[in-house]
C-alpha cells in the first residue's frame, strides 16, 4: 500500500520492521518492541533525518545499512544483540514546567 | 504530523493548571486536527472541566522554500499572529519546532515587548534533532524564556538550553 493513517496493526504483527530514516517510523517501530533495520539513501546524507537513525545506531537499538548492502545484513545480523529502547520521560517535562510556574 | 504526536505527548502529563488550551494549526495541515481533537477527547473523561480551542494561521514556510520568499511569508505570518495572540494573550506558549511556531512566538515576543502581555516562552526541540538544531530552533534560541533539548550533544553546543533526557 502507499499511505495508511496507522501503521500500528502491522507493526504489532511484524516479527522484523525495515525501514527508511524516518524519525516516526523509527521510534513507532522502537517503541513497539519490534527489531529495526534502518536503510540509509546514500545520495541524502545531508540529509538530518540521518541525526537520529545514527545516534539509535550508536546506543545499539537499530541495525543499519544501505541499499547494497541489505541483502548482507539480513544474512549475517544478530536481532539478540539489539538493546531495547527506552521510552521517553513526559513526566519531567511536566515537573519542569511546574516548577518554572511555581505550581509544585 | 511528527511535530503535533511529540506535542501531545509533552501534553499528555500535564496537570489542568495548564488549561485551557489553544491549539495553532497551519491552514495547510490536513491530519493534526483530528489528533488533537481524539487527544482532547480523551483528556476529557479524566478533567471533565477541559477546554481547548483551535486556531489556524497561514503557513510561514514550506519545506525547501526558499530563503528570501520565507521572510516574506513569515513576515505575513508575524502580522496574521499579531491580533490572534494579542486576543489569546497566553501565559504560556509550548512548541517544538514547526516553522508554524516562529510567527507565533515572535509576536508573543513582541507584545512582551510592548509591555501588552508578557508570555513565558518554551520551545522544545524535536526529538529528531541530535547534532544540529532545526531553523526554528536556531531563531527561537534567542527569542525563548526556556530551549529544551532532548540529546546531550545539543547542550553542549548551546549552553543556555535545558537538558531534561528525552521526553516524548
Amino acid at each position: 500500500f502507499r499511505f495508511k493513517d496507522s501503521l500500528a496493526e502491522h507493526l504489532q504483527s511484524a516479527d522484523l520492521v525495515i525501514s527508511h530514516a524516518g524519525a516516526g517510523s523509527c521510534l513507532e517501530t522502537l517503541e513497539k518492541g519490534k527489531p529495526l533495520i534502518v536503510v540509509i539513501n546514500d545520495k541524502l546524507m545531508d540529509n538530518h533525518q540521518l541525526e537520529l537513525a545514527k545516534q539509535l545506531h550508536r546506543d545499539g537499538c537499530v541495525l543499519y545499512c544501505n541499499c547494497s548492502t541489505l541483502v548482507e545484513t539480513l544474512q549475517s545480523m544478530d536481532l539478540s544483540a539489539l538493546k531495547p529502547f527506552p521510552p521517553g520521560q513526559p513526566e519531567k517535562f511536566a515537573s519542569f514546567l511546574d516548577k518554572v510556574f511555581g505550581l509544585q | 504530523g511528527g511535530h503535533t504526536t511529540e506535542i501531545l505527548r509533552l501534553l499528555s502529563c500535564l496537570s489542568e493548571s495548564y488549561s485551557p488550551r489553544h491549539y495553532v494549526l497551519a491552514d495547510s495541515d490536513k491530519m493534526s486536527e483530528a489528533k488533537i481533537r481524539s487527544f482532547e477527547q480523551k483528556r476529557a473523561e479524566t478533567f471533565s472541566k477541559s477546554q481547548f480551542s483551535l486556531d489556524r494561521i497561514p503557513r510561514s514556510r514550506e519545506v525547501r522554500q526558499s530563503w528570501i520568499s520565507s521572510v516574506l511569508t513569515t513576515l505575513y505570518s508575524i502580522l496574521y499572529s499579531l491580533p490572534l495572540t494579542y486576543k489569546r494573550k497566553p501565559d504560556l506558549i509550548l512548541c517544538n519546532g514547526p516553522g508554524t511556531c516562529v510567527p507565533v512566538c515572535l509576536s508573543a515576543f513582541l507584545l512582551g515587548l510592548l509591555r501588552i502581555k508578557r508570555t513565558v516562552i518554551v520551545y522544545v526541540e524535536s526529538i529528531c534533532r541530535v547534532e544540529t538544531l532545526s531553523l526554528s530552533g536556531k531563531i527561537l534560541y534567542y527569542f525563548s524564556d526556556y530551549f529544551i533539548v532532548q540529546w546531550p550533544d545539543l547542550k553542549k553546543k548551546y549552553p543556555k538550553s535545558v537538558y531534561l533526557g528525552r521526553i516524548v
